[in-house]
């Protein structure tokens, strides 16, 4: 895969990622351009020992979870440019609630739902989060309990 | 299970537009362009130092050989310096994004505490180096002053390193060390979520 093919493929995915991590699309957006500056970077040493998914989202991930050196970090201030970007009609309310409830999770939590969430498999979870399967298993079914949970509380309330 | 399936597609729905590659690689750019303009100047602030001294190894003919190891001893404190919080420090900080987050949040405490011991340990170096150099280089030429004179000029200049030695290096030491414990508190608190089973 070339660089250009992996940035499309997993753009997407990794912001995503970013953002149940976050829940802040600036700054969400910086730390997937540093994973892919690192993908980049890294790419001509892959060696396929695992699979680009999850070559991909361990980086990820682990960018996620070195922002604990950033917690400072001072809302950017917005350049009419970025405000653009950020009003995107289509965000509707669901979807906000549940990357609130997914950022105020505990760190290495969020991780592992929004991967779950993604559709990467529970093994492939356990491989980049360097747990066991078993924990991935109990940790998924507990968290999306507590999720469901929480919606079935939000739309009483809306 | 349609809560789950509502959840994922939920998650799926937050799409942002791709940046451009274009935009990825400035930022690879900017970032290398930066890493070159810290080792031009470190260069340059060594090769000034460097030759500033030597001028005045050439200019004043030193004749005592501790004149000369002083200018040694400083040169070398200043390189070290220079070498370290430049080039070493920032390798200490990109490391290991490529293994699971277990064993990341591991490295990245490994790394912290290489870097405090790192940093309060350089700077001892580079004080006691740069002190023994100075304390070389003046004796030649305080040899050459009257007695009080150069007894004034040594007092002067170590109560000078004194300050330094006792109240500057020491509170900056405990500054870092503030900043860097209490990183490492929050990495080791990530890592006891990993390690506890659920």
């Amino acid at each position: 895969m070339t660089f250009e093919e992996i940035y499309r493929t997993y753009w997407q995915k990794v912001h995503r990622l970013c953002m149940g991590y976050v829940n802040d699309s600036d700054w969400a957006k910086d730390i997937a351009q540093e994973t892919f500056i690192t993908v980049w970077q890294q790419l001509p040493k892959f060696r396929n020992e695992s699979s680009m998914g999850t070559w991909v989202f361990r980086i990820a991930s682990n960018h996620c979870l070195r922002q604990v050196e950033k917690q400072k970090r001072m809302p950017q201030s917005k350049l009419p440019a970025d405000i653009a970007e950020v009003l995107q009609p289509d965000i509707d309310s669901k979807i906000e609630f549940l990357y609130k409830c997914i950022s105020e999770l505990p760190e290495t939590d969020r991780i592992i739902i929004s991967l779950e969430l993604e559709d990467v498999k529970q093994t492939e979870i356990a491989n980049i989060v360097g747990i066991s399967e078993a924990n991935v298993r109990v940790r998924i079914h507990r968290m999306k309990e507590t999720l469901s949970h929480k919606f079935k509380n939000y739309e009483k309330h809306n | 299970m349609k809560n789950t399936i509502d959840l994922k597609e939920l998650w799926k729905k937050q799409e942002t537009a791709i940046p451009d590659t274009k935009e990825l690689f400035a930022k690879i750019r900017a970032f290398k362009k930066n890493n070159l303009y810290q080792l031009i100047i470190t260069n340059i602030a060594l090769l000034l130092t460097s030759v500033f001294i030597g001028f005045v190894w050439y200019y004043f003919r030193p004749e005592m050989l501790t004149t000369k190891i002083g200018v040694v001893l400083a040169i070398i404190a200043m390189a070290l310096y220079l070498f370290v919080y430049n080039r070493m420090l920032p390798l200490f900080v990109d490391v290991g994004y490529e293994m699971n987050s277990h064993q990341y949040l591991q490295q990245l405490l490994k790394l912290k505490e290489k870097q405090l011991f790192l940093q309060s340990t350089i700077q001892n170096i580079y004080f006691i180096l740069l002190s023994t150099g100075l304390f070389l280089y003046m004796l030649e030429y305080a040899l050459r002053m009257k007695l009080p004179w150069a007894i004034l000029t040594y007092a002067i200049t170590f109560l000078w390193i004194a300050i330094v030695w006792f109240y500057f290096i020491p509170r900056t030491i405990k500054k870092q060390q503030i900043k860097i414990n209490k990183l490492i508190n929050k990495v080791e608190a990530l890592g006891r979520q990993l390690t506890t089973e659920e």
